[in-house]
């Protein structure tokens, strides 16, 4: 009989691989991978979406923020660069190139996104672009 | 495999992007501990930790019998007048606690926040610095 523990783990394994031949992106029908870094949290604030994320240590040179139709993408690296001549004790940050995209459930005004970059956080605002916007309807 | 099963193992795979602080707190709200990096040179120690969306004014370094404390607080009133739709994370303030050995000069320890990484150059005491001995 098989360890229990060996069962699961290869049971594991091969439900990582299906999730990320699934939520890789290949099968999407997007140039870029969805990606899960960084993460996100999305506001609505007065009808229009505000994204933020948490950018510890990227510089703002390294950001790169693109929208079209109905996608975000945020993409970007970190470099974290001691010098030479050094000992490390403890390391937990790491050095990370990032790229996701995102689907918002409309489309974007491009002209109107606002992007601020401060004290490690990402805020970008995007508003509903005026052709997507529902139309209200006079009963005559 | 059925979706709840898919849940548990996804959620299990997926490594803590935050990790809460477990101890006790006075102020109120979520406590996070931040990922820091130690690294040593010939002259100092160097401590960077990555404390996004803390403001300058609002971290507190504390140096008490040898220990570090370092107090970081977020300020929530920006997320006052928005409504959440959508979350991946958790906001909260940030604390960690170090012991400084006394090879350490307490009395020049330097912080500097950038892009919302603290950097604290604790620079090594004259005499634990690294001497070469020359041979006679």
């Amino acid at each position: 009989m098989f360890p229990l523990s060996s069962t699961f783990d290869t049971l594991l394994a091969l439900q990582e691989a299906l999730d990320l031949a699934q939520n890789g992106g290949f099968f999407e029908r997007s140039t870029t991978s969805p990606g899960i870094y960084p993460p996100v949290n999305i506001f609505e604030r007065s009808g229009d979406l505000v994204l933020v994320a948490e950018l510890p240590g990227v510089k703002k040179k390294d950001l790169n923020i693109e929208v079209k139709g109905n996608t975000v993408r945020l993409a970007g690296e970190r470099t974290i660069d001691y010098g030479k001549d050094i000992s490390y004790h403890r390391v937990e940050r790491n050095s990370t190139k990032f790229d996701r995209t995102l689907k918002l459930p409309y489309n974007i005004e491009s002209d109107k996104v606002k992007a601020e970059y401060k004290d490690g956080l990402l805020v970008v605002s995007l508003s509903r672009a005026e052709s997507d916007k529902p139309k209200q309807i006079t009963i005559q | 495999m059925s979706d709840k099963t898919k849940e548990v193992t996804k959620t299990e795979s997926q490594k803590p992007v935050k990790s809460e602080f477990a101890g006790e707190k006075t102020v109120p709200g979520k406590y996070y501990i931040p990922r820091t990096d130690i690294v040593e040179t010939d002259k100092s120690l160097i401590v960077t930790m990555d404390i996004p969306g803390v403001k300058k004014e609002n971290i507190n370094i504390r140096l008490e019998n040898n220990d570090l404390e370092v107090d970081a607080q977020i300020d929530f009133s920006p997320y006052e007048k928005l409504n959440p739709v959508h979350t991946e994370y958790n906001v909260g303030h940030f604390t960690r606690r170090f012991t400084v050995s006394n090879v350490i000069d307490t009395t020049k320890i330097d912080a500097n926040l950038t892009d919302g990484v603290l950097t604290l150059t604790l620079p090594k005491a004259p005499e634990a610095q690294p001497r070469k001995i020359e041979i006679k």
